[in-house]
């Protein structure tokens, strides 16, 4: 598999503000790739260096080969983004939209028409061609932004949180999408921080924090190395209680985060019998899974950018 | 720069122009309506008003003196609000370019294809009014009437680089105000539209001959004058091209700062 990003000890800086502190990346052909962190990481600041709309302060990084400081243009060409913001334009329709930037790509006039059907239709939305932007819902206007990225089908598609603020049942068709053009081949960055959505879609992911990466693997591989077992979360508990019925569990350790107390284990019984012990039932008992690695990594406090 | 480079900048700037013209032209009645009204307007309240009380000017009438630089002053607004306020709200509130420039275009097709798009409008609206005021019979040749459109071009350029180049600079929209009150007012008052230019002090004709509005006057009274055309697209002419080049770069350069971090 050929390397489509290769990002080495590439740092940004803001001023004396540093977002990007010496990443080192390797996104190769195929792979659905996730960027994970909070508001303020870097991602979005990182997805920008990929296609010339930020210039890093230090490092190397290449884009199909090719440099993003001095090779935009070449890059955008064979990349789509759905961008953080929907960014569409609100005084015209979904068809003159969409035939706007089919121009910008360089796709022929007689393309276009079959073009924009053929993807709105992929996306459920053929029926809003000549619907004004305005007049589409939260859900529709980030379809329709799946459809700009997706015009000049692209080698890399980049996602920056590509599902923030939708409702459930248009976050699992895009994920449903997502998953299509990953089979197809498509290469795929995500940023995000829903961890479902990157347990579900990603091969493999970083966490990041601050600028810098603090984990990386597949989700699995991350869950695993954090310690695979179950989590139980006690809302209203009083955390000294808890710590003295943890005295008769050896294998059970707990945290403290400002949604509750998290307590983690290898075995689900030993959590039912924390259960009876403590005569308070948990607000929830699950298995651990990448919100838990997450936490781990980037702590719970959001810092001054987020 | 190859020419292959250099077409596909053109290809992608007119694109940009094409963006706009194709949001323009949804609401192209009150889009254009007062644009073309407003010197009528003034024509009506000075030319006929005012002007009862001037018995010549240059040997002609009053009304016959303030026409050409109406179809420039249009030109000057409309391509200063657009590349200001419209450039500024595309940018920011419509956040416009953030999609854009995750397509094949780049900062330099869009301040170009703005550049573009003003002088089409400028064009557009300076012939619109030099056909108004040639129902007047303000026109001395109406064949000359199509070469409005080029000086409007010439003159709403390097007018609408200023306005990029302040977009570039503000910190907030309402600091556009400024911009309006401190040079493009004064560009309106002392750029020998209302009086002959040779009136005014030296020093305020030395700085007016900086900025673009005089040498727009300058042309736009050849072609309704139809006096020395020639001669003065030559001079006047080649100043607008070299200003629109001098403050597009720097415009450019501002632009760049706010798009690209």
């Amino acid at each position: 598999m050929s390397v489509l990003i290769k990002s080495d000890k590439v740092e940004k800086k803001f001023g004396s503000f540093q977002a990007v502190k010496s990443l080192d990346l390797v996104i190769k052909q195929g792979e659905c790739f996730g960027l994970l962190g909070p508001n303020g990481a870097g991602k979005s600041t990182f997805i920008g260096l990929l296609y010339g709309t930020s210039l890093r302060t230090s490092g190397d990084l290449k884009v199909f080969g090719l440099d993003p400081s001095s090779s935009s243009h070449q890059i955008k060409k064979r990349l789509g983004v759905v961008t953080q913001d929907n960014a569409l334009d609100e005084s015209l329709t979904v068809f003159e939209n969409l035939n706007l930037y089919c121009g910008f790509i360089g796709i022929e006039y007689g393309q276009r028409k079959k073009k924009i059907q053929d993807l709105l239709e992929y996306m459920n939305l053929s029926h809003k061609i000549d619907a004004k932007i305005l007049s589409l819902s939260g859900g529709m206007k980030r379809r329709l932004v799946f459809v700009r990225a997706l015009l000049n089908d692209p080698e890399l598609l980049i996602l920056d949180e590509p599902t923030t603020g939708l409702d459930p049942a248009v976050r699992h068709l895009l994920w449903g999408k997502v998953k299509e053009l990953h089979k197809k081949g498509t290469t795929i960055m995500l940023t995000t921080h829903y961890m479902h959505e990157a347990e579900v879609l990603c091969d493999r992911l970083v966490i990041m924090d601050q600028g810098e990466i603090k984990a990386e693997g597949s989700p699995q591989k991350l869950i695993q190395n954090y310690g695979s077992g179950f989590v139980a979360i006690f809302a209203s508990l009083i955390k000294e209680d808890l710590q003295s019925a943890l005295t008769h569990f050896s294998d059970l350790s707990f945290k403290e985060e400002s949604s509750g107390l998290y307590v983690r284990g290898p075995k689900l019984e030993n959590l039912f019998l924390l259960q009876e012990k403590l005569k308070v039932s948990a607000m929830q008992i699950r298995p651990t899974n990448l919100e838990d690695v997450f936490l781990n990594h980037t702590g719970q406090g959001l810092s001054d950018d987020a | 720069m190859t020419l292959n480079k250099l077409f596909s900048i053109f290809h992608l700037s007119w694109l940009v122009s094409h963006r706009n013209w194709t949001v323009y032209k949804k609401d192209f009645i009150s889009n254009t309506s007062p644009t073309l009204a407003d010197p009528a307007l003034i024509l009506v309240s000075l030319g006929l008003g005012l002007g009862g009380f001037i018995a010549e000017i240059q040997g002609m009438t009053y009304m016959q003196f303030l026409a050409p630089g109406l179809a420039v002053a249009t030109a000057l607004f409309t391509s200063f609000f657009e590349s200001s306020y419209g450039f500024y709200v595309r940018m920011t509130y419509e956040n416009v370019f953030k999609a854009m420039l995750t397509t094949p275009i780049g900062v330099l097709e869009i301040v170009v294809g703005e550049l573009l798009w003003v002088g089409l409008k400028g064009a557009l609206m300076a012939f619109g009014v030099a056909v108004v005021l040639a129902c007047f019979g303000l026109m001395a040749n109406l064949y000359l009437i199509p070469m409005a459109a080029v000086v409007g071009f010439l003159v709403a350029v390097p007018c609408g680089a200023i306005g990029l180049l302040a977009t570039g600079l503000v910190h907030n929209i309402n600091q556009f105000q400024s911009v309006y009150s401190f040079i493009i007012a004064p560009m309106f008052y002392l750029s020998g539209i209302f009086f002959p230019f040779e009136q005014i002090s030296p020093v305020i004709r030395w700085l007016a001959e900086i900025f673009p509005l005089i040498h727009g006057v300058r042309l736009s009274q050849s072609i309704f004058w139809d006096q020395n055309i020639l001669q003065t697209f030559a001079v006047s002419g080649s100043i607008l091209v070299f200003q629109s080049l001098l403050v597009g770069y720097f415009s450019y350069r501002v632009i760049k700062k706010k798009l690209v971090s």
